[in-house]
């Protein structure tokens, strides 16, 4: 039986299945779990610390609110971070600053890349326009299609679809190892 | 190929979450926000709760229901009352009555009809 087990050693749908009968601690397990995981998403996604932290919150207590909701269809973590990508989305279109035609001050291709910014995805993502770290993020961190976050941006599917892969062209510059560096970047359409 | 791999590459990426090392905090913080929301709503239940008895209890006492109610008690008080001593009365006078036991029990029936008579009466005013 679930119950006279601790929290730690319960998987996260039953965690989930407690939470939804109001077992308050049950969740606090599972935002333990996946806090990391939800709070990192929205810095990628161009939140300050702050924010995101603030953001993760609301995510976790709306997800608590409908917990019922989740089947343990897709992983728990998944799902809370789709919740928090969504209210983040929102802010991020209240404050407009979501431009189609936004291009990031560094545009350069070529240049020096350090080794550990080849590796590292937080500085690899720093690189990007907003609007294209906000979709790669959005596709890739939250699990969304390319036409659910057209939606979630309220921008045409096809500006999305060119945030991505514009996006992913910087990305593979970035992450590849030294001597892919050189390799031809090619567009995506696997998240449509 | 490349492609994919890469893209594989980069869901595994964004799949590993960052060490924060405040994780223990963030989590009894979200902790903290759920029994404050989890406390104001039951606060919020047993006010609205409070204040709809309140809101019962007047409509009640400002109805006549209340004043009927002790009017239709009186009368059956009364009713009842006759009836006992009108049984007192036919039990002091049974041994003056030149009857014998049948007509002792036919007395008896009577007065029981008399009692099931006054609590249907009381009954029927009630409903």
């Amino acid at each position: 039986m679930a119950g006279a087990r601790s929290p730690a050693s319960l998987h996260d749908v039953e965690l989930a299945a407690l939470a939804a009968a109001g077992d308050r601690p049950a969740f606090g397990e599972l935002v333990r779990r996946h806090g990391s995981a939800v709070r990192g998403l929205l810095r990628r996604m161009g939140a300050e610390p702050a924010l995101a932290d603030d953001i993760a919150q609301d995510a976790f207590l709306a997800a608590f609110e409908r917990i019922v909701e989740f089947r343990g269809e897709g992983t728990f973590s998944a799902w809370v971070r789709k919740i928090a990508a969504r209210l983040y989305v929102r802010r991020w279109r209240k404050e407009s600053r979501f431009d189609p035609e936004a291009e990031t001050a560094d545009e350069g291709h070529g240049g020096e890349i350090s080794a550990a910014a080849r590796i590292d995805l937080d500085e690899a993502l720093k690189t990007l326009s907003p609007a294209e770290r906000m979709c790669v993020s959005l596709c890739y961190g939250a699990g969304v299609s390319h036409a659910e976050a057209a939606e979630a941006l309220n921008a045409p599917l096809g500006t999305v679809k060119s945030h991505v892969k514009r996006g992913l062209d910087k990305l593979r510059l970035r992450l590849a190892p030294p001597e892919g560096a050189n390799s031809e970047p090619t567009g995506s359409e696997s998240h449509g | 190929m490349a492609e994919l791999d890469f893209e594989m590459k980069l869901d595994r990426m964004f799949n590993e979450p960052p060490v924060l090392a405040d994780g223990e905090a963030f989590a009894r913080m979200v902790e903290l926000r759920l029994d404050r929301g989890w406390n104001l709503r039951q606060v919020a239940i047993g006010a609205t709760g409070l204040i709809a008895g309140l809101v019962g209890v007047t409509q009640v006492l400002g109805s006549p229901l209340l004043f009927e109610a002790g009017k239709a008690t009186q009368r059956n008080a009364a009713a009842l009352t006759d009836g006992v001593t009108g049984l007192v009365r036919a039990g002091e006078n049974l041994s003056a009555l030149p009857f014998g036991g049948e007509a002792m029990w036919l007395a008896a029936a009577l007065g029981v009809m008399a009692l099931a008579f006054a609590v249907t009466r009381a009954v029927e005013e009630f409903q």
